[in-house]
């Protein structure tokens, strides 16, 4: 039986298979692809800043910092300062944030029989909005981190400013999403603790436990995460052992027959990357408790993107209190890039996890260019035999609306799959 | 009465979807409009309703670069907009894709363009529907732009368009109208360096600003700034060409911007500077915050 499910930035095809009233198999496919890989094609390298926040509307800024990183890494000796690093980091983070509040309440809160509340999500984001654009000069589609830094330059004005937005959007937290302090939500380590609170977030995880959901959404509990920064780590996680040693030349890309999203894979397995991942490797007291008892199921990854919320908030707070005004926001590399034929890669984590760009350059012109969004590594399309990390999350469950819940908590965004 | 929209994603990045989100005082949007279909805001139709039947809708919204073998929900988008162009009101494509082609139009898609024009070339078909048609270019768009361009269509106010079918309104002015570095440019001095607050990017770093249609420095992005003001570079992306390449460089004759101002001849131009060169203001050579 095929469902067409929307509402996901574009839409996507499940054919759900059953056995014995259970789905047995899911085939995923989405119908279109936009292959700004071949946009990218005979491009002036610098022009990649302008188009890849373009791949998609959403997670837009996590492209641009992909894509900086990837033309960065072509030189040898090229120098950052601290306060570009810092700003980089800070706005990734606020898109990050951003993106978590319109997944939680645009998405997610109505599939479990919630009222939309649109105001709920655009409110915070919007402050998040704001905060990059402080820098960034606008959000969606700024490209303001340019090879060498950011093309702004801070004053302590600036800081006031955004230090107003990240406390509104802290109170909004605690006010809406879980009524308890912000700080002490980022550093909790109890799942059980978190349900004893009143908010958004614990009613739909006391809803989960209500409804018996608790099972819902396991699938291999093989988590990958390659973005490495002042928070978070790099390394893959098999349930709690985790191993820093990974390297990017093992995760793949293939073609499959039946959709236009190619499939992600690390060493011929299928991990899963995103908030829940990220938790897992950075070993996150709270999320490991909930993975304890509850697996990766939905309750943990639901979990794991609500509180990345507060973690990266105070974590934010900390690099601007490091800031150092000082520091150039934007050091001249020394060698033109219109000389330049090389090639290199980088690895973020946007929203949705994982986010890989590789580039090859000629005489400073774009040869090749190659994008491995999130979404492809959660959303892959395996096979019977070999399913992908969402095709098993949905595997013996018995209602397609409730297999739609699971795909969902992967948050996935179709443009991006598809770039 | 709410007015009735169908928002329609073609080849598109959704930018467009999350800039609109981003309008601050949504609440009162929706109280007075109502999504018979979105991306990602609920609506009281699925999309294969929407596809499939010809739910009645005041205005239909077109996201995204357009092309017959692109299909949503199993129907190509250019039988979607045919059908519901015949049933409403007005027709506001949403973005430099949906205008012009955008970056989309060099996707995969066949004869990929905007709904009216291939980049600055008017197309023939949808001549039946012009006069229907308020372009809205931006990439994405500003959320006031678009928002307030359908108020305006549910005041009927009748909107004076440019040549691209753009409201003036929003369209007259050049982006370079507000920035913050314009003394610089006034003045000619073109010591613009990347990350500092000083200088104007029109001589070196390809500020395409001052030949740009679009509000960007009036109504400020997100409320609190602009590309330029934070010093990058407008890229243009309210017109036709966009993108164009090389967007980081200013591409000049013999020492000359190849793109001048609007209205600016190349004489005049040349003088122009020649005059404002003899200034030499100290002020400007400084550090803003010199002490
Ligand atoms: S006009 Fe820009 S923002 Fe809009 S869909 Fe096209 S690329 Fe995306
Ligand atoms: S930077 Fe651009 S917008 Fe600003 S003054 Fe110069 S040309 Fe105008």
């Amino acid at each position: 039986m095929i469902k067409l499910i929307e509402k996901i930035e574009g839409e996507a095809k499940l054919n759900f298979n059953f056995k014995d009233n259970k789905i047995d198999f899911v085939d995923i496919e989405f119908m279109s692809t936009r292959n700004i890989e071949n946009i990218l094609k005979g491009k002036s390298a610098f022009d990649a800043l302008v188009i890849n926040p373009r791949v998609c509307g959403i997670c837009g800024h996590a492209h641009l910092i992909a894509t900086v990183e990837a033309l960065e890494s072509c030189y040898d000796n090229l120098q950052i300062s601290n306060k570009a690093k810092s700003l980089r980091e800070l706005t990734l983070n606020f898109e990050l944030i951003q993106n978590h509040f319109k997944w939680f309440y645009l998405t997610m809160m109505p599939l479990f029989g919630h009222k939309q509340e649109v105001l709920k999500a655009t409110y915070p984001s919007q402050l998040m909005g704001k905060a990059i654009a402080l820098f960034g000069g606008q959000y969606p589609h700024t490209s303001y981190a340019v090879v060498g830094g950011v093309v702004c330059d801070i004053t302590e004005m600036d800081i006031i400013k955004l230090q107003h937005y990240i406390e509104q959007t802290v109170k909004f937290v605690e006010d809406n999403l879980i009524k308890m302090e912000s700080e002490s939500f980022s550093t909790c380590k109890s799942v059980d603790n978190i349900l004893k609170y009143e908010g958004d977030l614990p009613d739909i995880l006391r809803q989960i436990k209500k409804e018996e959901l608790l099972a819902y959404g396991k699938s291999y509990g093989r988590f990958i995460s390659f973005g490495e920064n002042s928070y978070f780590k790099k390394g893959k996680s098999l349930k709690t052992r985790v191993n820093n040693n990974i390297f990017i030349e093992h995760a793949k890309e293939s073609e499959t027959a039946t959709s236009f999203a190619k499939n992600v894979s690390y060493k011929d397995k299928y991990y899963e990357v995103g908030p829940l991942a990220r938790a897992m490797v950075n070993k996150n007291k709270l999320i490991l408790d909930a993975h304890r008892k509850y697996g990766d199921s939905i309750f943990s990854r639901i979990l794991a993107r609500v509180s990345e919320i507060s973690q990266l908030l105070k974590h934010s707070k900390k690099l601007i209190q490091k800031l150092d005004l000082n520091e150039p926001s934007y050091i001249e590399p020394c060698i033109d890039i219109k000389q330049f034929s090389s090639s290199g890669y980088s690895a973020v984590e946007a929203a949705r996890g994982t986010l890989i760009h590789k580039v090859e350059l000629e005489n400073g012109f774009i040869k090749n260019y190659e994008i491995i969004t999130p979404t492809q590594w959660n959303l892959s399309g395996g096979t019977r035999e070999k399913q992908g990390v969402s095709q098993k999350a949905m595997i013996g469950l018995y209602d397609i609306k409730m297999a739609e819940l699971v795909f969902k908590t992967f948050d996935v965004c179709s443009v991006c799959t598809t770039h | 009465m709410k007015m009735r929209v169908l928002w329609l994603s073609a080849i598109a990045c959704n930018g467009n979807t999350h800039s609109f989100l981003n309008y601050p005082y949504i609440e009162q949007f929706l109280n007075d409009f109502e999504f018979i279909y979105h991306q990602v805001i609920d609506s009281a139709y699925s999309l294969e309703d929407i596809v499939l039947n010809q739910i009645p809708c005041d205005i239909l919204l077109i996201e995204g670069a357009i092309s017959r073998e692109f299909q949503r929900a199993d129907v190509s988008v250019i039988e979607i907009i045919e059908s519901y162009s015949k049933i409403v009101q007005k027709i506001v494509t949403v973005g430099t894709c949906a205008t012009f082609g955008g970056i989309f139009r060099e996707s995969d898609y066949e004869n990929t363009s905007g709904l009216h024009f291939n980049q600055e070339k008017s197309l023939g078909n949808f001549q039946d529907i012009l006069d229907k048609t308020v372009s809205l270019s931006g990439c994405p768009v500003h959320p006031e732009v678009l928002v307030n361009t359908l108020y305006a269509i549910k005041k009927s106010v009748n909107l004076k368009l440019d040549n691209f079918l753009r409201p003036k309104e929003f369209y007259a002015y050049t982006v370079h109208n507000g920035c913050t570095r314009n003394e610089y440019f006034e003045y000619k001095v073109d010591n613009h360096k990347f990350g500092e607050l000083e200088g104007c990017m029109y001589y070196d770093h390809g500020c395409q600003a001052p030949y740009t249609h679009a509000s960007c420095n009036k109504i400020l992005w997100n409320e609190v700034n602009s590309k330029t003001r934070a010093g990058l570079p407008c890229m243009g992306c309210t017109e036709p060409k966009f993108p164009k390449q090389n967007l980081f460089e200013t591409k000049k004759n013999m020492g000359i911007p190849e793109y001048l101002p609007v209205g600016v001849g190349k004489r005049t131009y040349l003088t122009l500077a020649g005059i404002t060169k003899a200034f030499n203001i100290q002020r400007l050579q400084k550090k803003l915050f010199d002490d």
